[in-house]
């Protein structure tokens, strides 16, 4: 029979691995002027950026940062590359405070 | 596989979607209160494109806009990642999502019936349960539907006949066709002509058919009959896969369906007859009855298959205030989940924006990734970013434009399982 503090342990895991991203209603990001561009993030990165791959919070300078350092590695096919080079320097301004703001 | 296996088979896993009493707790935190924008949207169709609809114009939208879902089916089984099922790797069950989340995070109505008929003049929509429901703004996002084929045979041999092309009881009957080959046996897929839902998913099928059946049956074949002059997505990996990982696979082009002998499981097609044990034949594709059969004109594209769009907005451009959304609108996009998401939430803004007296975002910006697993454990991946080209009017690559990934390895593997597990909590939670 398992013991309690296992059943605990299991029961927290399962929620844990189970718990869908929740979005919150934000005052400071409702009608940010990144707000579109920044939901083309969310599919891998969660909804506002609250997932695997969180972006929430960051602060805007990393991100753009490392979204123009993507940009400007045009050798470098990986997946963000293809996604940072789709964007203008502004674009990526944009995004960036969106999700510095979470 | 009858109807009542099939309940039996989900039963034997956690068929329905998540529902955790945090999300309770949270619900009351997701919704903003009112934005300025005010009235009622009907959204039909609840995959991708309008889970995502639902959420969204609630999320950016705010308390004002009342969001009511039709939807027919209470579960909705991911097509992606259903290629899995078809191996072992996965359950249909583990595919499962269900509409809790949306009506508790968002307050989204759910209706779990159909849509029987629009009227775009009093603007409302009839139900099959006999109501009706009047709406500002009637989002569309009933996916497609499949043109017949050409069978011959007794009903038995022919009901084996499945596209297994929209997750559910076909993708069930054909694991267990899969499961039953021998060594000596040979798997036939047959890809329509484009535009078909979700680009590389044959080529993908293909692959982990040939994988599972090297793995585990230490034998077998695939024989890819393609109605496309040439591999459609990840031409390089595929045709890898194809030539050196998979040797298994013979990819014949230009194979245009004409009809299959279910009896002795022959395929006929303008390059010849093909033998096989288990055929997979997935017919070519148009957008669903709702904007096929409407008697408004919706499907007015050049092919009159899909529903012609105002890319800022997902408007048709036939009737005013009925947007399209995801695999049966048309355009450049691919019709595919993951960028249907996108086209849900570009929507979604243009109805808010609507609703406030606003025009639409001239900037619309969307976006396709797909991860396709290879083999048991590994994979590649297909992206493209896209903006809108304000003098051709529709979504151009931006960029890179379409790239697929240089290699084909275990790292994608593991992000294609991030990837989807965020893609669908941005959907569905």
């Amino acid at each position: 029979m398992m013991k309690i503090p296992d059943m605990v342990a299991k029961v927290l895991l399962t929620a844990v691995v189970a718990l869908p991203a929740v979005a919150f209603a934000n005052p400071a990001t409702l009608n940010h002027p990144g707000r579109t561009l920044a939901a083309n993030c969310f599919q891998c990165h969660g909804t506002d950026g609250y997932g695997m791959e969180s972006l929430a919070g960051e602060s805007a300078a990393e991100i753009v940062e490392e979204m123009l350092e993507m940009k400007w590695d045009t050798a470098n096919k990986d997946i963000m590359n293809v996604h940072a080079q789709a964007y203008t320097d502004e674009e990526v301004a944009l995004i960036a405070d969106y999700f510095s703001k979470q | 596989m009858n109807r009542r296996d099939f309940l039996r088979y989900l039963s034997m896993g956690a068929a329905a979607g998540l529902t955790l009493p945090l999300e309770q707790v949270l619900a009351a935190a997701a919704v903003p209160g009112n934005t300025g924008a005010n009235g009622r949207v009907v959204v039909v169709g609840g995959g991708m494109a309008g889970a995502a609809v639902a959420k969204y114009l609630r999320l950016w939208g705010g308390t004002g806009v009342k969001v009511t879902l039709v939807e027919p089916n209470a579960i909705y089984y991911s097509n992606i990642f259903s290629n899995k099922v078809l191996t072992g790797d996965t359950t249909l069950a583990k595919l499962a999502y269900n509409y809790t989340a949306l009506k508790k995070n968002y307050g989204i109505e759910v209706k779990t019936t159909s849509v029987t008929a629009i009227d775009p003049t009093s603007k409302q929509v009839k139900l099959a349960d006999g109501g009706t429901l009047p709406y500002e703004h009637l989002v569309l996002a009933p996916g497609i539907t499949f043109d017949a084929l050409s069978v011959s045979g007794t009903i038995g041999n022919k009901a084996k006949i499945v596209h297994a092309w929209q997750a559910g009881p076909q993708t069930v009957s054909l694991q267990a066709q899969v499961k039953a080959m021998t060594n000596k046996d040979t798997f036939i897929l047959t890809i329509p002509p484009k535009p078909y839902r979700c680009p590389p998913g044959p080529y993908e099928r293909a692959c982990v058919v040939a994988d599972y059946l090297t793995r585990v049956k230490k034998g077998g074949k695939v024989i890819v009959l393609d109605a496309n002059n040439g591999i459609l997505a990840e031409p390089n990996n595929f045709g890898k896969a194809f030539t050196s990982i998979h040797k298994n696979i013979t990819y014949v082009p230009n194979a245009i369906l004409n009809s299959i002998d279910a009896d002795t499981g022959t395929v006929n097609t303008a390059v010849g007859s093909f033998k096989g044990k288990v055929i997979n034949a997935i017919p070519a594709q148009r957008a669903a009855s709702i904007i096929t059969q409407s008697g408004l004109g919706l499907a007015n594209d050049t092919t009159g298959k899909w529903a012609g769009v105002d890319l800022l907005s997902y408007e048709s451009t036939a009737v005013a205030k009925i947007h399209v959304i995801g695999d049966s609108h048309a355009s450049g996009q691919p019709k595919a989940g993951h960028i249907a998401n996108a086209e849900a939430k570009v929507c979604a803004d243009a109805i808010v924006r609507a609703m406030r007296g606003e025009s639409p975002n001239p900037n619309p910006r969307t976006n396709s990734a797909c991860y396709t697993p290879i083999t048991k454990t590994t994979a590649s991946w297909l992206s493209v970013a896209f903006k809108y080209d304000p003098a051709l009017k529709t979504m151009v690559p931006a960029g890179a434009g379409v790239v697929e990934s240089a290699t084909i390895n275990k790292d994608n593997y593991e992000e294609m399982n991030k990837w989807f597990s965020n893609l669908m909590s941005d959907t569905f939670a």
